[in-house]
């Protein structure tokens, strides 16, 4: 068709990329990074169709990914303060009329390079890469089985990230957005004999659906009031009417928060992600808690000047997030599976974020993200490297004093890492980050919001609780553990194990738990701790930027110059310290923001709001610290008699019960919105069957029965044979042939 | 012209030698003779001149048919037609190749009815005369019955008078209707004629708008059922659960589309004023569908079942994209059309493959069969994202362009057309996109993952012939070979749907040419609306 020459001039055109002149060549390449993961998909699909049973996948998407990441390594030298549309080929494009603005719809394959854009990817890709590494020992037990199906769906999923991020127009995004979905919920579902896994994966992928109506429908909002969905014509547009009071314009960013809270597990969206946890454990790092789950952040962050025409919705992200900051934690001080603790806590730390952007600190927000990514991959890769030693064991009762364990000394140290940073322990990454957001908070115009500033310092206290909840029950204290009853692959081969050849006496260790004599737990391989050390180092110098302005107060904070220059920082007037940065001005202001802090009038405590949350937090997070330490490393035994006392008051029995069976959300969206539709659905269905088809069309009655009769005959094998049911139906045809020329005669 | 005919005939041809051949060769002819017809049609396609101009070529002839009232044999297409001509003769080789091992019984009579019902369609989408149309459009429900009544599940015979009894009797409405208008061509001119672009531009110029209110409500409840239409869907999933499996998937991939373009084709053309009128009701009667089906597929546990009735709601948004009356809306409903066609036929190629294995259908009893069929599930996979519409590939563009057609069809003018719905009926076709995926996620998890459940023994099974079938083995070569092409048009069409988008676009503007006045007019008939749309400040901002 005419299909042929145009997509080969395409093809042609992605080798050349189209590119402003100005710009750096190298940024011509820049859809290598999506190219490669989908690359490497591809090839698994093949090793998969070839039944390849070796390393051969991982080995691949490693290697894709690798080169993804060296890709933005590269764009992150070159990329400017311009942005820069590159574009790959067309895709929804046409015109209609006399193509004027209103006339036409174009959602090309564009990328849209700035600072933000590989920024994000620098983590995403990154990560990306050492996650598949580790992944690459973890899955070794499905070699042959699923392991292609999982880097299969690991690549489709680095691709889609990456349309997600560098996609130039929302459309590219949506693809993107349902792309990670979908990678989501073929990984969530990688266990897919195992009824719990399928249910969560549909879990996500139905409740992300919600959010993607939003998204879908603030998308056709914006072309209807801006007439463009591109990024870079959109900015036009808006700097050229900038503060429209429609309500056409003022929805938008409320349909795009829908698909940000449902993206980024917030309420009320928030409960696919604890179940979630049902994936492999590289997957829950990679995908819910480092990357994926940041994309709400990204999608508001990207479409900032979109959020600050409306401070209301502005304000209510922020409730959305401090709420949910508080709801998660929570529950996760609550709960025994260490899988399912790190997951309500990414839950609160994505609240956190949320609770920055709604407070104009789109910096802060993304700073959040860029210092968690790290601290919580390491947590659930820590988590991972003990659940595949222990024999799927995950239950921090069950699990006790590992870093004495021979083969779990580096993986403990690094878990209780981590704790520290997910505690936001003074002068960690996060505790930078996590300040960035509070001081915001305190200090915004919007007195709305400063009562999320303690609500903020509160969470920072129970965090550090739960946290270390978890780091001294498990890694400290005796040596005391249970082996789980799965085999590593939860699939009934049940030879998970033996792969290693050291310990092949686990068949019966579902009947023997507590005889620890009969397992030993298999500390991990390099394949899994040089990620481990490579994504710690990381997490500790994600503080490098803080560290670096608190020596030297001229210098601008490295992450606070990619997110300013970028659309995340267009009209900054929402932004708490007023600063109004652009995108011709912003290095300027960059520096701007950082005096900013020194001279607001914001006093909390009788302090400047810079120092009182240092000094609150600080608290907050030994404080937390000193309470975990006493319940659970020092007197374990008082943790569980504070429990029975709880439990044994009327009066305090449903915070213990309430908290340990997370709000019974999960029932209340059950009764309230799952059984009432599917009663409506049976409801219906008998209605349809019986009512309108029997009642109704059965009723006219005769007319099917004459019917029946007239071909009974043919088919009822009375009369066989071809010949006799084709003239019949030849003797038809030409009666209504003579029908309709005597019809047409009169 | 020569290749038009030569598609149509060779199916035909193909009808007539395999009534006297053995009964062997049977399905071998069928193959050859439809792959014949593909390549026909391909060849026509290739050298089709008008793809980006949206003309019919050739131009009708004068080649008589019936004299007297001067009805012709006139054959063309356009891009729009041509496109599901495309599909139609793309299907067909995989109804008949996929049918190869199902059916084992009476093997002459079912190829050959596949073959009639394969021209018949071919027929109706290339005629220019609305009256060859008619025929082709009416005949292709003998083959259909038969397929149905002889290869058919045990409710068959209910399953095939309900089909009959249905869409015969929406076929009056229809036939009627055009009668009516070639009668007052007659009347008017002193002229008879049927080809389609004489009457309709005779119909919406000269008809009064209260005719052609009455001439659009008779076209639309004609065509209505073989949509189908809420509420007179009723017949379709049981046709779709009674049929074997080469039915459904033509029933949905082609035959239904004949409603749609029927309205696309006659209806809109035609009564311009009538459409302005009665979008709304019927975009009305649209969204319930979406959600009306979509709930009832939820609690389907009968997986062709759940298949069937996701059509109801799938061709509901495909039709709200229509009565948005604007180029975004229309342009998304006809590559709707062809998206259904593909991922909804294979949705059923699956499930029958899966049906020859067990003959078990109801996910109560199976289910968890990735286990026994890597591949099959992959493929199932696929065609499940192809029909909730992920993006990047085929089913997305349809959809998201019939919703946001459906979103921007506000009084407004901007868009340079206005249109009666708007974000109200976006938002409740949309909650489709979730529902969708609720019960197609169901439908995966269940029957492709989960616990692997298989019916302990088959042998009692209604098909005596397990002979043929494949066993429990995952899909053979020659299954997969027939799955690959569907999937790879799904991908191509999702990764690069311009082509197709640039080819339907200047139909569609043809076909709605007459909707912004019309639309203006009704408009202004309803005060309220009027009013609103005066309301909207951005009318001037934009100008």
């Amino acid at each position: 068709m005419i299909a042929a020459p145009a997509m080969l001039s395409s093809v042609l055109a992605l080798a050349e990329g189209p590119l402003d002149a100005h710009a750096a060549p190298e940024l011509r390449w820049a859809g290598l990074a999506l190219l490669l993961p989908l690359l490497s998909g591809v090839l698994c699909l093949l090793c998969g169709w070839m039944k390849v049973r070796s390393k051969l996948p991982a080995a691949l998407t490693i290697a894709a990914l690798g080169g993804a990441f060296a890709t933005i390594l590269r764009l992150q030298g070159v990329v400017g303060e311009t942005p820069v549309v590159i574009n790959l080929f067309d895709w929804i494009s046409w015109t209609w009329g006399d193509a004027s603005r209103f006339h036409g719809f174009t959602a090309n394959v564009d990328l849209y390079v700035d600072r933000l854009t590989v920024f994000w990817m620098l983590f995403v890709t990154g990560l990306g890469t050492l996650i598949a590494l580790y992944a690459s020992e973890y899955m070794e037990s499905d070699v042959g089985k699923g392991y292609t199906r999982f880097f299969g769906a690991v690549s489709i999923f680095l691709f889609a990230m990456g349309c997600l991020v560098m996609g130039g127009n929302l459309v590219m995004l949506y693809l993107g957005w349902e792309g990670v979905g979908l990678a989501s919920y073929l990984l969530i579902g990688y266990y897919f004999t195992k009824p719990e896994a399928v249910a969560a994966a549909k879990k996500a992928f139905i409740v992300n659906r919600i959010g993607d109506l939003g998204l879908a429908l603030a998308l056709f909002l914006t072309w209807q009031c801006y007439g463009t969905v591109e990024y870079a014509a959109l900015w036009k547009a808006i700097e050229a009417a900038p503060a429209s009071s429609e309500w056409t314009a003022q929805a938008i960013p409320w349909l795009l928060m829908l698909g940000a809270f449902g993206k980024s597990a917030q309420l009320p969206l928030y409960v696919w992600l604890p179940d979630a946890m049902e994936g492999p454990t590289p997957v829950s790092a990679l995908i819910h808690a480092a990357t994926m789950v940041t994309a709400g952040v990204y999608l508001i962050a990207r479409m900032f000047p979109l959020f600050v025409v409306n401070p209301d919705a502005l304000a209510a992200v922020a409730w959305v997030g401090g709420l949910t900051a508080l709801l998660a934690a929570t529950i996760g001080m609550a709960q025994y599976d260490m899988k399912r603790i790190w997951a309500y806590s990414t839950i609160s730390q994505l609240g956190y974020m949320f609770l920055g952007l709604g407070v104009g600190t789109t910096f802060g927000a993304s700073y959040h993200v860029f210092t968690h990514a790290f601290f919580k991959a390491l947590l659930f890769l820590t988590a991972g490297a003990v659940m595949h030693g222990f024999a799927g064991q995950l239950d921090i009762r069950k699990l006790s004093g590992l870093l004495k364990v021979p083969g779990f000394r580096l993986v403990s140290l690094l878990a209780v890492l981590g704790c520290f940073w997910l505690a936001a322990f003074p002068f960690t990454a996060a505790f930078f980050s996590k300040d960035e957001i509070l001081v915001s908070a305190f200090t915004a115009k919007d007195e709305r919001v400063h009562l999320l500033g303690w609500i903020g310092l509160v969470v920072a206290a129970l965090t550090a609780y739960y946290t270390f909840r978890v780091g001294f029950r498990v890694f400290f204290g005796p040596v005391k553990y249970e082996p789980g009853d799965e085999h590593h692959g939860h699939d009934d081969h049940g030879h998970g194990h033996d792969a290693h050849g050291s310990h092949g006496s686990h068949g019966s260790h579902g009947s023997h738990h507590g005889h620890h004599a009969e397992f030993h737990p298999h500390g991990p391989r390099w394949a899994i701790r040089v990620p481990l050390v490579l994504i710690a180092v990381g997490a500790i110098l994600a503080g490098w930027p803080s560290y670096r302005t608190m020596l030297n107060h001229d210098e601008p904070n490295w992450v606070k110059t990619q997110v300013v220059q970028s659309s995340a920082y267009q009209g900054g007037s929402a932004d708490s310290h007023g600063s109004h940065a652009g995108h011709d001005e912003s290095s300027n202001e960059v520096a701007h923001a950082e005096q900013a802090h020194a001279d607001h009038g914001h006093l909390v405590l009788g302090m400047d709001a810079h120092t009182a949350v240092g000094r609150l937090g600080s608290l907050a997070c030994i404080a937390g610290i000193l309470v975990s330490l006493y319940l659970h490393l020092i007197n374990r035994g008082a943790a569980d008699a504070l429990r029975r006392t709880l439990m044994g008051s009327i009066a305090t029995r449903w915070i213990v019960v309430g908290a340990e069976r997370k709000w019974m959300v999960d029932e209340f969206y059950d009764w309230v919105i799952r059984l009432p539709l599917r009663l409506i659905a049976n409801i219906l269905s008998a209605i349809d069957e019986l009512l309108l088809d029997a009642g109704i069309v059965n009723g006219l009655g005769a007319l099917p029965a004459a019917v029946g009769r007239l071909f009974r005959p043919l088919y009822g094998g009375v009369v066989q044979g071809y010949a006799v049911t084709m003239a019949g139906g030849v003797a038809l045809v030409a009666a209504w042939v003579i029908w309709i020329w005597l019809r047409g005669a009169n | 012209m020569n290749l038009i005919w030569a598609s149509i005939l060779i199916p035909v041809a193909t009808a007539a030698v395999i009534a006297v051949a053995n009964a062997r060769a049977a399905r071998s002819l069928a193959a050859v003779g439809s792959l014949a017809s593909l390549g026909a049609l391909a060849a026509f396609a290739w050298q089709f001149p008008a793809w980006s101009t949206g003309a019919v070529f050739p131009e009708p002839c004068g080649c008589a048919w019936l004299d007297s009232i001067n009805a012709t044999l006139g054959v063309g297409f356009d891009s729009v037609s041509l496109m599901l001509a495309l599909l139609e003769a793309f299907l067909i080789p995989i109804c008949v190749i996929g049918s190869w091992t199902a059916i084992s019984d009476r093997q002459r009579e079912y190829y050959g009815w596949f073959m009639l019902l394969h021209a018949s369609i071919l027929v109706a989408f290339a005629a220019r005369d609305v009256l060859l149309f008619y025929v082709g459009y009416e005949f292709t429900l003998v083959p259909l019955l038969f397929i149905i009544a002889i290869w058919g599940g045990p409710e068959r015979r209910q399953a095939a008078h309900k089909l009959f009894l249905y869409t015969f009797l929406g076929s009056l409405f229809f036939l009627g209707s055009i009668l009516f208008v070639g009668w007052q061509h007659h009347a008017s001119t002193g002229l008879w004629s049927w080809d389609m672009g004489t009457l309709s531009s005779f119909a919406s110029a000269r008809l009064p708008a209260n005719t052609q209110f009455w001439l659009f409500a008779a076209l639309l409840a004609g065509f209505a059922v073989k949509v189908p239409l809420f509420p007179v869907h009723t017949w379709l999933p049981l046709a779709h659960n009674q049929a074997p499996t080469a039915g459904s998937v033509i029933l949905a991939g082609t035959l239904l589309k004949l409603g749609t373009y029927g309205i696309f084709r006659l209806a809109l053309p035609m009564a311009p004023e009538g459409g302005a009128a009665l979008a709304v009701v019927a975009s009305v009667l649209c969204t319930v569908a979406v959600v009306y089906a979509a709930l009832i597929c939820w609690v389907q546990t009968d997986a062709k079942k759940l298949v069937a009735y996701s059509s109801v709601s799938h061709l509901g948004i495909c039709m709200l994209g229509l009565f948005a009356l604007n180029p975004v809306g229309a342009q998304g409903s006809v590559l709707y059309m062809i998206n259904h066609g593909l991922s909804t036929g294979a949705l059923f190629l699956l499930i029958g493959m899966a049906y020859e294995r067990y003959h078990v259908k109801d996910m109560d009893q199976i289910g968890g069969l990735a286990k026994r069929m890597p591949v099959w599930a992959f493929f199932m996979v696929f065609f499940t994202m192809s029909s909730i519409g992920l993006p990047g590939l085929n089913g997305f563009v349809g959809e998201y362009l019939c919703l946001f057609g459906t979103y921007i069809a506000t009084g407004d003018a901007s868009t340079g057309y206005p249109g009666l719905l708007g974000p109200g009926f976006a938002l409740v076709a949309g909650t489709g996109l979730i529902l969708g995926a609720m019960y197609m996620l169901l439908l995966v998890g269940r029957y492709v993952f989960g616990p692997l459940r298989e019916p302990k023994d088959e042998s009692h099974g209604k098909h005596a012939h397990d002979d043929h079938g494949a066993g429990h083995g995952d899909l053979t070569g020659r299954e997969v070979g027939l799955l690959v092409p569907l999937a790879l048009v799904c991908l191509f069409i999702g990764v690069y749907p311009k082509p197709m988008l640039q080819a339907i676009g200047p139909v569609v503007e043809r076909t709605l040419a007459p909707y912004p006045a019309a639309v203006e007019r009704t408009l202004k008939s309803q005060p309220q609306a009027a009013e609103a749309a005066k309301a909207e400040p951005k009318e001037d901002d934009r100008g």
